[in-house]
């Protein structure tokens, strides 16, 4: 089943910093077979898995371009990592049999397996690793990945099997990066082959290689049957047992329960909570749920521009919410609150932030009337004839129920005299406004395994003006950029919780929830797995007769 | 009539090309930059910039629509923002499964409608007429995405008779069909009951009664030939409606589609996509009315005689 580690060991727990794993993988009762049925796997069989591709009608299978969680769960069985992210913040061999990181963390030298064919048949060798980094490395490309490469300067092939990777400044997030599909490992052939149209192509070295598309609902895979280089912790180290996976996009979160239910399809993702509910009592049907490793949704206020510049008013606009009651009333106990930015699983998450904030009514008011926020005739509070407004720009709807969550807190705020309005738009009205910095609150999250999503998102120097954030906080600022080049797990972990209680203290962003991905399986459909990113696995998943 | 069609030609041309340049300028015009866009969260200044101009977004508003325009004569409606890929392809892909859905959808409408609304008309006021309009008026006032559910509830799940989402075989069409179908049925069994009606007090029927045409031949032959003049009309307007009208069907049974394909490409300001989906719209309301204009002549024999005393 698992390896031993050995010698990279130490390389490999270079992160992990004495942070409690927290236990993300909550699994609903074990899966109701039937006594007598057949445990052992079995090879064959075609798995249809009905997955929330969103309103999205075309499949770019580029993990280097694509920014898009539903396309990164289909192409995590396409496309393998250099390394595999194993609980406790270690780093499992994958591509890579082993691999040494410089004490500056500006140097990553990478041993590769010599057993590794692409699905075109090209040989997987230090080349391949070197052109797939150096075409996201490339500007012109404009590629999504870029910012998971942080400082690159180059990669250097030492031998064929060896790949060292150069920095301009201490990177540590990069093993995390890594082992993340959009930096997962291409056939170099068919990049060349290919070009802008490899999204059309996806050619990478995973279980499963690509049989068909059919633009906007689905995505056929077959088994690669030279596959023999799992990542440790697979569950076998062969072929995946299913002959065929066909992901098919049901953007209706009905209709994936329905399609589960009536038998045509083995599995489904995200399904709401009113129907998680259901399907756990069912002995019929297997329900995952693992965190998925991100920033928590969380409503950012537009600290540019008055008066949400004031902390005060902030704070005072947190005080107003119960997000105990919004959170338990939406996602019926699916869900819990945050407390962090960062989701609970990521490395340096702050724990102590459990708890250190609670609503208090009675505070937001007198706050607000110190401020200057006077109650009017209609309860709204008003200062120097400015009504106290929010208006809340969204253009997703009420994906993850976010609308009806927002709603919520819409009433809770009203009753200490905020007006909030949410308003529905259009992606592209949404994102000129955020660019345009005209809109009080977001809401948002970002998926990301490694605390150093905090620099992109709340430091100038590295988000876009399309960034949902506009903090621009010197102290946070000199904090995250020196936490991204510490190599010592320790002192990045403590950089990272100051980050985390400054944000948390200036009320920059109040973090809502923390999502769980899950994926319901019916009985007939064994051990599919999520990964520790939150991603679903179906190397070791087969069909039962 | 061929002098017809050709000024029709002509006009539907002007139609299509101020289509086109409503839609460009609509567009730019809407706030949005597609480079960002089509960039995602989180991605950095630098590869923003690098798409803008990889786009040619960057570039002034009427060399973009020059350019546009230009590609159009070439009979090249360019390639799409997102996916680099040439949009005709693109449509192509969507396009056979929204013209079964709509075809499909237009033939259960026409005969549900139709029968519905005859034996309506000759059972008018009783029980049978009562209940039909009743039905009606419940499908007619439920949102067709609720309708389509409940389908799928009676029908996939517990009855187990088709399957909810496509699976290459003519059953997984049954439903979304259906859905849409009975839904358009509505408008159109209503207006042949009410045409039926009103045909009925015309003189022409006295007549033919009197010359002793029994009840079911007059109204079967003669009046409904009267009342399906107004229901191919309403016919065509329909066929634009079900088009539109099956973005929401689409994504519930979560088939391909020109609507939901159109609907992703103007939240995403993929300009080339959204231009092309208009540019086929157009062409589609243009051979749904020369199908009417025909169907006119085969239903009225009148028209016939008109246009015949015309070209001569």
């Amino acid at each position: 089943m698992t390896r031993t580690l050995s010698r990279r060991a130490a390389l490999a727990a270079m992160t992990s910093a004495g942070v409690a794993f927290v236990g993300a993988c909550r699994r609903g009762g074990d899966p109701g077979h039937a006594p007598g049925a057949q445990d052992t796997p079995r090879p064959g069989g075609n798995l249809l898995f009905a997955f929330d591709g969103a309103a999205v009608t075309q499949f770019a299978l580029d993990p280097h371009k694509s920014a898009f969680a539903p396309h990164h769960r289909i192409m995590r069985s396409i496309f393998d990592s250099l390394v595999v992210a194993r609980p406790g913040h270690r780093f499992g061999p994958w591509l890579a049999r082993s691999w040494e990181m410089s004490p500056d963390a500006r140097s990553y030298t990478f041993h590769l397996r010599d057993d590794v064919t692409f699905h075109d048949g090209t040989r997987f060798d230090a080349a391949a690793v070197k052109e797939n980094l150096d075409r996201i490395a490339n500007p012109k490309n404009a590629l999504f990945a870029l910012s998971d490469l942080g400082p690159y300067e180059a990669a250097d092939v030492v031998d064929p099997l060896t790949v060292r990777v150069r920095f301009s400044a201490g990177f540590a997030p990069f093993l995390i990066n890594l082992s993340k599909t959009s930096l997962g490992i291409h056939s170099p052939k068919a990049l060349r082959e290919f070009g802008d149209r490899v999204e059309d192509h996806p050619t990478g070295t995973g279980p499963f290689r690509l049989r068909s598309t059919t633009p906007g609902t689905e995505v056929a895979l077959e088994r690669n049957p030279d596959y023999r280089w799992a990542p440790e912790g697979a569950a076998h180290d062969g072929p995946a047992w299913l002959e065929r996976l066909t992901f098919r996009n049901v953007p209706e979160e009905s209709t994936r329960v329905a399609v589960l239910r009536s038998g045509q399809a083995a599995g489904a993702d995200l399904v709401p909570p009113q129907n998680l509910l259901e399907l756990r009592a069912s002995p019929e049907f297997r329900v995952l749920e693992a965190e998925l490793l991100n920033h928590n949704y969380s409503l950012f206020f537009n600290t540019n521009r008055a008066p949400w510049n004031d902390a005060k008013l902030r704070e005072a606009f947190r005080l107003s919410l119960d997000l105990d009651a919004a959170v338990k009333t939406v996602y019926l106990g699916t869900f819990s609150r945050a407390w962090s930015p960062l989701s609970p699983s990521i490395f340096g998450y702050d724990r102590s932030l459990e708890g250190s904030w609670a609503p208090d009514r009675e505070s937001a008011r007198r706050s607000l009337d110190a401020l200057g926020w006077t109650p009017g005739p209609d309860g709204v509070r008003v200062k120097d004839g400015k009504r106290l407004s929010v208006v809340i720009p969204d253009s997703q709807g009420n994906r993850e129920k976010r609308l009806d969550l927002l709603t919520l807190l819409r009433h809770q705020l009203r009753e200490s005299g905020f007006d909030v309005r949410i308003e529905s738009q259009s992606g592209g009205t949404l994102l000129a406004k955020i660019g345009a910095g005209d809109f009080d609150v977001l809401a948002a999250s970002q998926f990301a395994p490694d605390p150093d999503v905090l620099r992109r998102i709340y430091t100038p120097l590295v988000r876009s003006q399309f960034s949902v954030a506009k903090v621009d906080d010197a102290e946070l600022n000199r904090i995250l950029g020196s936490a991204s080049e510490e190599a010592e797990p320790a002192a990045r972990a403590q950089l990272y919780a100051q980050a985390q209680r400054r944000i948390v203290a200036q009320t920059y962003a109040i973090p809502a929830y923390v999502l769980l991905y899950n994926l319901v399986t019916a009985s007939r459909a064994r051990d599919v797995a999520i990964d520790l990113h939150g991603f679903p696995t179906f190397h070791g998943a087969w069909l039962a007769s | 009539m061929i002098r017809r069609i050709a000024s029709r030609a002509a006009a539907s041309l002007a139609v299509v090309f101020g289509a086109v340049t409503l839609i460009f300028l609509i567009l730019n015009w809407l706030p949005g930059d597609p480079a960002a866009l089509i960039a995602g969260e989180g991605a950095s200044a630098a590869t923003i910039a690098q798409l803008r101009a990889q786009l040619g977004t960057d570039r002034p508003l009427i060399l973009q629509y020059r350019d546009y325009l230009l590609g159009l004569l070439h009979g090249d409606l360019g390639r799409s923002y997102a996916t680099h890929q040439p949009v005709l392809e693109r449509l192509a892909a969507q396009l056979p499964s929204t013209v079964w859905l709509t075809l499909g959808a237009t033939a259960v409408a026409v005969v549900v409608g139709v029968s519905l609304g005859v034996v309506a008309a000759m059972q008018n006021d009783r029980w049978i007429d009562r209940t039909i309009q009743t039905l009606a008026l419940v499908v007619a006032s439920i949102p067709s995405f609720w309708l389509g559910l409940l389908l799928i509830l009676v029908f996939s799940v517990k009855l187990r008779w088709f399957p909810v989402i496509g699976d290459g075989s003519a059953s997984a069409a049954v439903l979304p069909v259906a859905c849409l179908g009975v839904v358009a049925s509505v408008p159109l069994l209503r207006m042949v009951k009410s045409g039926i009606l009103e045909g009925l007090h015309d003189p022409y029927v006295v007549t033919l009664r009197a010359k002793g045409l029994g009840a079911p031949r007059t109204l079967l032959v003669h009046v409904l030939r009267n009342a399906l003049m107004a229901t191919v009309t309403l016919v065509s307007v329909l066929v634009g409606e079900l088009l539109s009208g099956a973005v929401v069907i689409e994504t519930l049974f979560a088939r391909q589609g020109i609507g939901r394909i159109t609907v992703e490409a103007i939240g995403q300001k993929d300009l080339p996509v959204v231009q092309g989906a208009i540019l086929l719209a157009s062409i589609a309301y243009v051979v749904a009315n020369l199908v009417v204009d025909v169907s006119y002549a085969i239903v009225d024999p009148r028209t016939r005689l008109r246009s015949a005393t015309v070209s001569r």
